[in-house]
């Protein structure tokens, strides 16, 4: 009998056919599957018009009340000045005008569009290798840069809370706290009160009065990240802040971040330790390549994730984009429907 | 015979995500990042006025500590621009011919001027150099533009102590044949006040347009730099008005007599040096564009809010 099993069938399914903007990445070659993995018969699945994940979509309704963050279908392609654009422009002429001028647009992808709904009280992880679109994604929530395609919506304006808080290198450590205070919007003299427990949390007592390009990286890590609690956000972005700092450092954040995590409705945790991930959260994203590839249970996703960063950093490329292809067919992709009329468009 | 065998291994059925379409009722939430209305939007504004205030204030009090002798350049740097002026146009090219009181017309020309250019210089780089801030911060932008034409006011401040005493006790010195109405310190003295405020006003809803148009096209940084040069000619700093008219130009004088800038310098010469109050129209140009000006930059600036923050 050379039939596989029924259970066991090697499916081929092209479904990046009915997926026209997929990355250069996964555009697979068919033909280098067959070789090597020594499967004589593959079932080939047709699915022209309506691929299997797309023929019956499940239906569900959720309660407002609960409903934290919405991200509806949000990309991201960023378009910044480059002066080596030129060496990809195909017509001579404009290649040889971009090359005088020495300016021109490049176009990096970063995000391909995304959409999950987050409820209140869930923690959700956000795991990738470098460069996989998640510090990408926490710009796209805070709001400080819009999708290219694409909202996302919230109850109340998402807060970051890491060591991107960028400070005013002139002016010193206290002006710098009272500044960065009062930019998030607290009143002088909620700042006054903060100021204490800022202060303590940075552990940067000597240097309160040292302009800040005299402080070390790490300092103005810990001045970031201490002025960053200062307020206590309905939803909060954690960005790898718990790896920031020696440990007397961690051990000071740990108990603020705990108190200001209890307070919050909804917290997103990007971090690179998957144990700190597979602790705290309830609910795993993971985006790889500017795509997500799954969303779900922790300890699911978190293993997907560790065979393929196995397979990576082994070199075994077609392994992991095997795992990849794998988990992303597992994936349910999420289409958000507002109800007649109820999109929102204001302003938080 | 071969099935039974197959079932007994143990292979988890492979399954697709089923896609899932979600609905609900969106009337609770906000979208993120979005542009508030826009009184809304001046209400954000007045709530981080404490915000706008102290960043003023900081930075105004860090601006010269590079330099050895810190704040004495607050003071020394309008006071060797005025000698450059004076000895340049004064003394060489002979331009105060039909100007009475040259030196106090010069040093409230060129020292005033010097306020509305770094006004309208810093405001209008001050989201394109900001970029840090504004990428971690959620306020309302066009906080910063305003605060950096409040910034060169307080740094200006040193400058108007220099220029009123430079005034009062030298405005009036003849040198050759300078002509010559004496000076005498009065209530009208006080003119200056609202002239500069006015002015404020001018170089705010302007910082907030070329704000935009800098964030926007980094080009414009060269344009206004021109500009602000162009302008300078146009403001009668460094010579009489009159001169124009005399060669027949009169299209250059309707110009100025519509340029804020002209407006303020010849508000405050009045005042100070001529014993006037400023004529009514200069008031009511300089009132119009100031009204004008702070309207339509807000307007301006605050269509562009959700464009700020983006990379360059």
């Amino acid at each position: 009998m050379s039939t596989p099993t029924p259970n066991y069938t090697p499916r081929r399914a092209n479904w990046l056919s009915t997926n026209t903007q997929g990355s250069q990445a996964l555009d697979l070659d068919p033909e280098a599957f067959d070789e090597g993995f020594g499967f004589d018969e593959i079932e080939e699945i047709a699915w022209d018009a309506a691929p299997l994940t797309q023929a019956a979509p499940q239906v569900e309704t959720i309660d407002a009340a609960k409903v934290s963050v919405v991200v509806d279908n949000a990309s991201k392609v960023y378009r910044i000045r480059s002066n080596s654009e030129h060496r990809k422009n195909t017509k001579r002429i404009s290649r040889q005008v971009q090359k005088v001028l020495g300016s021109g647009w490049a176009e990096i992808p970063a995000l391909e569009g995304l959409s999950f709904v987050v409820n209140r009280g869930e923690t959700v992880g956000v795991i990738g290798t470098n460069g996989s679109g998640k510090s990408t994604l926490m710009k796209l929530l805070t709001g400080k840069i819009r999708p290219s395609s694409g909202e996302v919506y919230a109850t109340s304006t998402p807060i970051m809370l890491g060591v991107n808080a960028a400070l005013v290198r002139q002016i010193s450590g206290r002006e710098n706290i009272r500044l960065g205070c009062l930019a998030m919007g607290l009143s002088p003299k909620q700042a006054a009160e903060r100021f204490d427990m800022i202060v303590e949390i940075s552990g940067l007592q000597d240097a309160l009065d040292m302009p800040l390009k005299a402080y070390s990286s790490g300092m103005q890590s810990r001045l970031q990240f201490a002025i960053a609690t200062a307020v206590d956000p309905d939803i909060l972005l954690i960005d790898e802040a718990l790896n920031t700092g020696d440990a007397q450092f961690r051990a000071r954040t740990k108990k603020r971040l705990d108190e200001v995590r209890a307070q919050a409705g909804c917290v997103f945790l990007v971090s690179h330790s998957l144990g700190t991930i597979k602790q705290m959260c309830t609910r795993v994203i993971w985006i790889e390549q500017g795509r997500m590839l799954a969303d779900g249970d922790p300890e699911w996703v978190c293993s997907q994730y560790e065979e393929y960063t196995d397979h990576k950093s082994s070199g075994r490329m077609r392994s992991a984009q095997i795992v990849y292809d794998r988990t992303l067919l597992k994936l349910s992709p999420v289409q958000v429907e507002f109800e007649e009329g109820t999109r929102p468009t204001k302003a938080g | 015979m071969a099935a039974p065998a197959a079932e007994q291994r143990h292979t988890p059925r492979f399954e697709l995500g089923p896609a899932r379409i979600v609905q609900m009722d969106g009337s609770k939430l906000v979208r993120v990042g979005a542009r508030p209305g826009f009184f809304q939007y001046l209400r954000e504004i007045w709530r981080f006025r404490h915000f706008l205030q102290y960043d003023a204030h900081a930075r105004t009090s860090s601006q010269n500590n590079l330099d050895s002798m810190g704040r004495v350049w607050m003071v020394l740097n309008p006071l060797l621009q005025a000698a450059v002026y004076f000895f340049i146009f004064g003394y060489i090219l002979e331009t105060h011919r039909g100007v009475v009181n040259f030196i106090g017309y010069l040093i409230i020309g060129v020292l005033t001027f010097r306020f509305i250019q770094g006004a309208v210089v810093s405001g209008s780089n001050s989201i394109a150099s900001n970029q840090n801030v504004v990428q971690s911060f959620n306020f309302p932008r066009a906080t910063l533009p305003i605060s950096s034409t409040i910034r060169e006011l307080f740094a200006t401040v040193p400058t108007f102590v220099v220029m009123a005493l430079l005034v009062y006790f030298i405005g009036d010195y003849q040198i050759g044949d300078m002509e010559r109405a004496p000076i005498t310190l009065d209530w009208k003295w006080l003119m200056f006040f609202p002239a500069i405020f006015l002015a404020l006003l001018v170089m705010t809803g302007i910082s907030l347009v070329l704000a935009r148009l800098v964030a926007q096209f980094n080009d414009m940084k060269h344009i206004i730099s021109i500009g602000v040069r162009l302008w300078f000619y146009a403001s009668a700093v460094i010579f009489s008005v009159d001169r124009f008219a005399d060669r027949g130009h009169d299209w250059i004088m309707t110009v100025m007599h519509f340029n804020p800038a002209f407006c303020v310098l010849d508000i405050i010469r009045d005042a100070w040096m001529y014993d006037g109050i400023g004529e009514p129209f200069r008031w009511a140009v300089l009132g119009g564009w100031a009204a004008g000006a702070m309207v339509i930059g807000m307007i301006i600036f605050w269509r562009g809010e959700e464009t700020y923050g983006r990379e360059r």
